[in-house]
């Protein structure tokens, strides 16, 4: 029953960050970046919940993004379901008790995502290369996610523990022996 | 978690307001323009309110008063309104003389020419590198892969994919877009979008011998078989100078301001 509490919220979380991703940081951007708040969902789900919900969560969403917005259909679901793999990685070997490391996680996933998505339009859709403003647009995105998750840093957490007990239940207490 | 929770919520408040004050002074006018707006949105029915209780009061004594001027501003507006109608007609007469004239130099080519369908941006890419925008409108009115959007100030680019009612547009300021123009030397370029900003497009492959002149008008040159001829485009702003002449390049600012596009048009013939 929690869960299914757990997964509507979820869903519910996706639109309004949908929502706020295509209204409001459409003009709230720093010299015209947004920041990109899927990238911090899908890490979060992948960090709290199991591996399979987060990489589940990450191709969905990213199915339902190239569909809606995308050029050419992949390029949301690869960057998204990287994301979610990699928060496997990251749940594994870092604590996710200091908010340095959140903040460090949410920093390196964004370059991650970006540089794989831009890989990937240039191989599919076929954009002009420009290193120099890459780089700029990746360097604030990533400052501008990693503001973000200062600022919504104790939500993170306290949702996130709520998440994490729901799912690996007494497995939890093992990380402090 | 926060080891002090009044020291955290301090620490977000203050994050929260670097964030505003970073977003406005990136922005330059933009977003102070917004803010302003907003604030004076909030404002505004307060004050409406105010003034009008106020001239509600004050206004029954001078009513009276009035009727004077009044009378005597009508009449004014009326020989006004007669001049201005004359000035019109002779407008019309000049507005037909122009386009025999356009007719004599074959530019008959003109937006009101193509069939169009009006549509409403309702969605934007969220993603910083591609630049598309989701229209209203789809198969059900005619909408087809490759078709012209523009917008009432020129050139906004191409359908890529559509569904029964909605549309993918890319648009020219993308970095995978390309067009084919030409300049009022009937010299052709290529346009193609930038990462750098939403109101500029690179002209790459001026010919070595070319001038150009800075504020020239470009038009789509109908080259390329997606973009029908005679589309304005922009303006050049600057010529960068490499040390090789064939690298140099130009500067062009977008006719159609892309920040502000809400309505398009969707050439349905060519």
């Amino acid at each position: 029953m929690k869960k299914t509490i757990i997964n509507a919220i979820l869903i519910l979380t996706i639109l309004i960050v949908y929502y706020l991703q295509a209204n409001f940081f459409n003009w709230f951007t720093i010299s015209g970046i947004m920041p990109n708040l899927f990238i911090i969902l899908v890490l979060f789900i992948g960090l709290f919940s199991n591996k399979i919900m987060g990489i589940v969560y990450g191709l969905i969403i990213g199915v339902i993004l190239d569909l809606l917005l995308s050029a050419k259909f992949g390029i949301y679901t690869i960057g998204l379901g990287t994301i979610a793999i990699l928060a496997g990685v990251y749940e594994k070997n870092f604590s996710k008790d200091s908010r340095i490391t959140i903040m460090v996680m949410v920093f390196t996933s964004t370059i991650i995502f970006e540089i794989i998505a831009y890989i990937l339009n240039y191989v599919l859709v076929g954009i002009n290369i420009e290193i120099l403003n890459f780089v700029k647009i990746l360097l604030v995105e990533g400052i501008y996610n990693l503001i973000l998750t200062i600022i919504i840093y104790p939500l993170f957490q306290k949702a996130g523990y709520y998440i994490e007990n729901e799912y690996k239940g007494n497995k939890i207490l093992t990380r402090y022996f | 978690m926060y080891k002090n929770k009044k020291a955290g919520i301090i620490g977000i408040i203050i994050t929260i307001l670097i964030l505003i004050i970073i977003v406005i002074f990136s922005n330059g006018d933009n977003n102070t323009s917004f803010l302003e707006n907003a604030i004076s949105n909030i404002v505004m029915p307060v004050q409406n309110g105010l003034t009008y209780l106020k001239n509600k009061l004050s206004g029954n004594s001078t009513f009276f008063a009035d009727i004077n001027n009044l009378k005597e501003e009508n009449k004014k507006l009326e020989e006004e309104n007669s001049k201005l109608e004359q000035s019109l007609r002779e407008l019309e007469t000049i507005k037909a003389e122009n386009n025999t004239l356009k007719e004599y130099l074959n530019l008959t080519e003109k937006y009101g020419e193509y069939k169009t369908v009006p549509g409403y941006v309702i969605n934007k890419d969220i993603s910083n590198y591609s630049k598309i925008i989701v229209i209203n409108i789809g198969k059900k009115e005619g909408i087809e892969e490759n078709m012209t959007v523009i917008a009432d100030e020129g050139l906004v680019g191409h359908v890529i994919s559509v569904t029964d009612n909605t549309a993918k547009v890319q648009l020219i300021i993308d970095t995978a877009s390309s067009v084919s123009c030409s300049m009022s030397t009937q010299d052709s370029i290529v346009c193609k979008g930038t990462l750098d900003d939403n109101s500029t497009l690179k002209a790459m492959y001026l010919p070595t011998e070319l001038n150009i002149i800075q504020g020239d008008n470009i038009v789509t040159s109908g080259l390329g078989g997606i973009y029908p001829k005679g589309i304005h485009v922009g303006t050049i702003r600057k010529v960068e100078n490499t040390k090789n002449i064939t690298d140099r390049y130009a500067l062009v600012d977008t006719a159609v301001d892309f920040n502000k596009l809400n309505t398009v048009l969707v050439i349905t013939n060519k």
